[in-house]
């Protein structure tokens, strides 16, 4: 195999020629489709007039109806077999894992996987952790207690298949975890970008560097990752810091290589559509932003057949420097659930992220809400610095940082700061943004 | 682009559908054993797992492919 077969986790995919991957994606997905009806009540009832025999290229896979999570919702409410519904695709009892969404925009929906389908899993995230530089000298700390949440096990689980020593950090508190770090030279982090930050302070805080704490490498999940502020935490702890998307639902679909430079989709265990966000049925151009369609096509305990993730990411080209040619993705706008028409203008809150992360790193903590004054929306922004300033600094503090939103997301804020320590942290996913004119 | 060997990738789906068959073998000696049929069962979900990485490359591939790997 020569110096390259260390390269690649599975160095035949990963450089396959795009219309092997694509023809072994559609066979894979008349498989799982095929699967799919036989098996779950959902799809049996939900693609009764369409053959397995029918899909021969991409254009017939867009003739097949997506399906979301209140799809996923209803198939499992009250429905038998219990707890998971017609969503099963394997006789219950071979149910081996349990997983459930993190509830954020509803009712959990429970992700049941068999042995088969959760190694299915950990072969994915296998991949992502050799990409991000994992090998079998790393020792991967997990500051997490993982619950019910998928997030965590996935990697911990990819860890020890890669020969990693993992060392869970539940049930420690963040400075409980800071030194189990030192005390086990831990060489490698899986956490999200917000606690990444938080154990960072909070190291600072008690007189440690975390950039002398010889964490080499982090992969993050479970929120999103602005490169900016990836930037920030690969400059807190002096580790190379890698992002990677996916869900309880469909699994991790996309991940960083070490040119850090977007994401790879996960071919061909996924075929990820990037379609517009208007109509749902044309795959964008490259550079483009749109929603992301994902079947996980070998994980059949929980069969997905182009779930709509609502994930609205920019695709780019498979033409990375690393040499893997799977297509990629050029950045996340966040999730379509989280955009929001504020004065007529279409928002996000990554964009804030991203613009304090880059330019204001004397910003520690912020947060975002939005509120009806009167007839008009009115959205403002609460700002922690890091230490205390004099009046006048902190006015021009303000004003810049209002200016600079003003120019990227066409938004006027009203910025105010707060005293350092004044707003919640975070240990799993941020809140930081609040609409208020839901309530 | 880096090339792959067909022959490699044949003589490995090979030996995974020998695997998957003895396995199957051993599974169906062993029905009603747990030890048996809880271990068999891991097997397959692994070589489930090869087919994505390597039976389907090596199906895929026509005849003839390039040369392995050198940059």
């Amino acid at each position: 195999m020569g110096v390259l077969g260390r390269k690649y986790w599975n160095p035949f995919v990963e450089t396959l020629p795009r219309e092997k991957l694509n023809l072994i994606q559609i066979k894979n997905f008349r498989k799982i489709f095929s699967y799919a009806k036989e098996h779950s009540a959902l799809y049996r009832e939900k693609h009764q007039g369409i053959s397995p025999d029918d899909i021969r290229t991409i254009e017939d896979i867009r003739r097949i109806p997506l399906i979301d999570k209140e799809d996923l919702r209803r198939a499992q409410a009250g429905k038998e077999p219990f707890p998971f519904g017609e969503l099963l695709g394997v006789p219950v009892e071979e149910v081996s894992t349990f997983r459930q969404t993190s509830g954020t925009t509803g009712t959990p929906v429970y992700v049941p996987e068999s042995w088969e389908s959760w190694q299915w899993r950990v072969e994915v995230w296998c991949h992502i952790l050799w990409m991000a530089g994992f090998r079998e000298t790393d020792r991967v700390f997990v500051p997490f207690g993982y619950n019910v949440y998928v997030a965590f096990w996935e990697g911990h689980f990819a860890a020890e298949k890669l020969g990693c020593t993992v060392i869970p950090g539940g049930a420690l508190d963040t400075k409980g975890r800071l030194n189990k770090i030192q005390e086990l030279r831990a060489t490698a982090l899986l956490n999200t970008p917000t606690y990444g930050l938080h154990m960072a302070e909070t190291a600072r805080s008690l007189g440690l560097s975390p950039r002398e704490m010889g964490i080499k490498r982090m992969v993050c999940a479970g929120e999103p990752l602005p490169d900016a502020t990836r930037k920030r935490l690969e400059e807190s702890w002096n580790a190379e810091v890698y992002d990677h998307i996916g869900g309880t639902e469909p699994c991790a679909w996309g991940a960083m290589c070490e040119e850090r430079k977007g994401l790879h989709i996960m071919e061909p265990y996924f075929l990820v559509e990037i379609l517009d966000m208007e109509t749902l049925s044309r795959e964008v151009e490259e550079g483009e932003m749109g929603v992301a369609v994902v079947t996980p096509l070998g994980r059949r305990s929980f069969p997905l057949i182009r779930f709509n993730t609502k994930d609205v990411v920019r695709k780019g080209k498979a033409d990375c420097a690393c040499g893997r040619t799977s297509m990629m993705i050029q950045g996340m706008a966040g999730r379509a659930d989280d955009l929001r028409k504020i004065r007529g203008v279409l928002f996000t809150p990554v964009s804030v992220e991203e613009v304090l992360r880059a330019e204001f790193c004397e910003i520690t903590e912020y947060e975002i809400v939005v509120e009806r004054k009167g007839i008009m929306d009115e959205i403002s922004l609460t700002v922690e610095p890091e230490q205390e300033t004099g009046e006048e600094v902190m006015k021009e503090l303000m004003k810049r940082i209002s200016e600079r939103l003003k120019m990227k997301t066409n938004l006027r804020f009203f910025v105010r700061p707060v005293k350092p320590g004044t707003l919640p942290r975070y240990t799993l996913k941020s809140k930081r943004f609040k609409d208020c004119r839901e309530m | 682009m880096i090339g792959t060997n067909d022959e490699l990738l044949r003589q490995m789906k090979t030996k995974i559908d020998g695997i998957e068959n003895l396995v199957h073998e051993l599974k169906a000696l062993g029905e009603g054993v747990p030890v048996i049929e809880k271990n068999t069962r891991c097997i397959l979900s692994f070589t489930h797992t090869l087919t994505f990485g390597i039976s389907d490359v090596a199906e895929v591939n026509n005849e003839g492919g390039e040369k392995i790997w050198e940059k």
